[in-house]
């Protein structure tokens, strides 16, 4: 792209373009931002993604189903059970199968769980952004924590891999609940930490209240989802909209705002971390202690791993299912759920063969971006950090 | 059974006597008889227990009964071209020219207000049907009545669809995406550029079916002279 760098639009009026990225600190990744400026003030943004872009819906196209869940974890790679989880939602509803119970509950656990992973990380990284380094370490260090739980769970920290079709083939293990029981009784002094050091801090403030306004017909024009969409004072959490999994049975508040600026969406994401620790909260107390983790389905779940060793059917059909995969039934389903970001949608249209025929992926941050030369217009080029790091964008999750 | 007779009357005098055999003891039985699982547990196959619940998230599902399907066939008529329904989900195929208008519509009446569009995409249906080549698939979200609706519009390859960007400006990105990744063209799109992919990208629009799955050029790795080997053989388009 040719780019003017300076050009003249009046007698002492002259405008500067100003290339922002792709190797900005704080753009969170590979985004690149074109400003251009009239002294330092921002007449125009293009933001221009897709230097991560991996083309991860054609490789979806060309994956057995039970094949592409690791690719979920890099898309939006700081909350990578909820990618799983909508992913594997969905494959359940486009088979007409369900988890047990006892596995929808855990499943809401391991969400919420990554939610606040995914809030700790974006709060960090944009108190960071905006001059408070201190937060980025505390901040690292609780998200430390809940990525042990996951490492104990399933063996991996970051690309969890968790989900599986039709629940989770191993045991809960032994100690993991008084893990989360750990952390559910720490964390709230530490959130309390980043609390005292940040919401009344006058520097803060001063960077953040009154910055960004989203009227909410425009974020309702948008699309925008999750804090974004909330911190403007529209009601939308899928949780509670379109309730999923066992999201209906529990009792939680969902945070809105009222002004629409950077100060507002970073208390929505506050309140939504308290939120996740009662959910847990009254998920371990509603969790039947025993039954079955996973489904046992002869199509479309992979066979339990015991009886796989010792009966000839199931090692027929393990065989079957991991070289064949499964042949999914005609049809196309969209499945959303609440991402730690906002909507995060996947829409499956199946031919009947063993690999979709068409994966989207409506990932929220892609959605939520469009917003910032909205949000831009105007603003101090101070600012633009600040607006960047409250969309709350991963670039895996943009450029897919 | 009726035919059967009964098993004293008809029954020739030999088996009779082997009835009459003395009772093993049962604790002696028991240890005899061959221990046999149940048929579930060696299998792991049961019923399918917890099945998938109706959700009711996107209205019901009856054309009859759906405030949307009634306010479209009543304000489009002709342009309502197919209502299909699957799990809860709720698919209305509409004609092209008039996807804007029935947007417009569907986002500003009172009773409807799917003000929110979810997602917009597309399908290319090259291996499943002749023409239209294209679905361009627009998902409408209702935040009052917290519904969905999906849209369909089939759009030729050398047909325009037109823009949403005049109803939602969410549009504007993903319509840009759509282009990018299928070439569809957005008729009245204010700034139709690539999306994910590099401007100056020349190896077409790669979520078509016929576009190889590791594209159409030799990749030449920094550091080698030739071209890295490559798996998968596909010709290129046309050739």
């Amino acid at each position: 792209m040719q780019i003017e760098v300076e050009r003249q639009i009046g007698e002492n009026r002259r405008e500067l373009v100003l290339n922002m990225g792709p190797q900005h600190p704080s753009t969170h990744g590979v985004l690149r931002v074109v400003l251009t400026l009239e002294g330092e003030t921002i007449v125009a943004t293009d933001p221009i993604i897709g230097y991560l872009h991996r083309g991860v819906e054609k490789i979806g196209e060309n994956r057995r189903y039970s094949q592409f869940t690791p690719w979920t974890d890099r898309t939006d790679y700081v909350a990578a059970p909820l990618n799983n989880l909508g992913y594997i939602l969905a494959v359940e509803k486009l088979c007409g199968i369900a988890a047990p119970e006892r596995a929808q509950y855990w499943r809401v656990i391991m969400a919420e769980l990554s939610r606040i992973a995914s809030h700790l990380v974006w709060l960090g990284t944009h108190a960071l952004d905006i001059g408070a380094l201190s937060m980025s370490l505390y901040c690292f260090r609780e998200r430390e924590d809940i990525l042990d739980i996951f490492e104990r769970f399933c063996g991996a920290r970051l690309t969890t891999n968790m989900m599986e079709i039709g629940g989770f083939s191993r045991e809960i293990p032994e100690g993991l609940t008084d893990m989360v029981e750990a952390f559910l009784k720490k964390f709230p002094a530490h959130q309390q930490e980043y609390s005292d050091l940040l919401t009344q801090n006058p520097i803060w403030i001063a960077r953040t209240r009154g910055v960004g306004i989203i009227e909410p017909e425009a974020a309702i024009s948008y699309g925008l989802t999750g804090a974004c969409l909330r911190g403007s004072g529209i009601n939308y959490d899928i949780r509670k909209a379109q309730p999923y999994l066992v999201y209906d049975r529990l009792d939680f508040e969902v945070p809105i705002g009222t002004r629409g600026d950077v100060y507002d969406r970073y208390l929505v994401r506050m309140e939504e971390m308290r939120q996740a620790l009662r959910i847990i909260r009254q998920c371990l107390d509603q969790m039947p202690t025993d039954g079955p983790l996973m489904l046992n389905e002869s199509n479309y779940v992979i066979p339990p791993h015991a009886t796989v060793l010792r009966t000839a059917e199931d090692m027929q059909r393990h065989f079957v299912w991991v070289i064949k995969g499964f042949e999914a039934p005609k049809g196309e389903v969209y499945m959303a759920i609440e991402h730690s970001k906002g909507e995060l949608g996947y829409y499956i249209y199946s031919d009947g063969t063993n690999t979709p025929y068409r994966m989207r992926l409506r990932t929220p941050d892609f959605v939520n971006l469009q917003v910032l030369p909205y949000m831009a217009q105007g603003a101090m080029l101070a600012d633009v950090v600040a607006l960047i790091g409250t969309i709350d964008i991963v670039l895996g999750s943009v450029d897919r | 059974m009726s035919q059967n007779p009964a098993p004293d009357a008809g029954t020739p005098p030999d088996a009779q006597e082997t009835t009459q055999l003395p009772a093993l003891d049962t604790q002696v039985a028991a240890e005899l008889a061959p221990v046999i699982e149940p048929a579930t547990d060696q299998t792991g196959v049961q019923e399918i227990n917890p099945v998938w619940v109706y959700s009711g998230y996107w209205g019901p599902l009856d054309e009859a009964q759906h405030p949307a399907i009634i306010g479209l066939r009543a304000q489009f008529g002709d342009a309502i071209e197919e209502v299909t329904f699957f799990r809860d989900e709720v698919t209305v195929r509409v004609r092209t020219e008039q996807l804007a208008e029935i947007c417009t519509f569907l986002r500003d009446t009172p009773d409807l207000k799917y003000q929110m569009v979810s997602d917009l995409t597309a399908v290319d249906m090259l291996n499943l049907r002749s023409e239209p080549r294209f679905d361009v698939v627009v998902t409408l979200y209702s935040i009052p009545r917290r519904w969905r609706l999906r849209l369909k519009a089939g759009v030729r390859e050398d047909q325009p669809c037109p823009t949403l960007t005049t109803v939602y400006a969410a549009a504007g990105w993903l319509e840009r995406e759509c282009y990018d990744m299928f070439g569809i063209v957005f008729a009245g799109h204010p700034d139709l550029r690539r999306m994910l992919l590099a401007e100056d990208w020349d190896e077409g629009h790669p979520l078509r079916k016929d576009y190889p799955m590791r594209g159409y050029k030799q990749y030449v790795q920094p550091g080698f002279a030739g071209a890295a080997p490559r798996i998968r053989e596909t010709p290129r388009e046309g050739a």
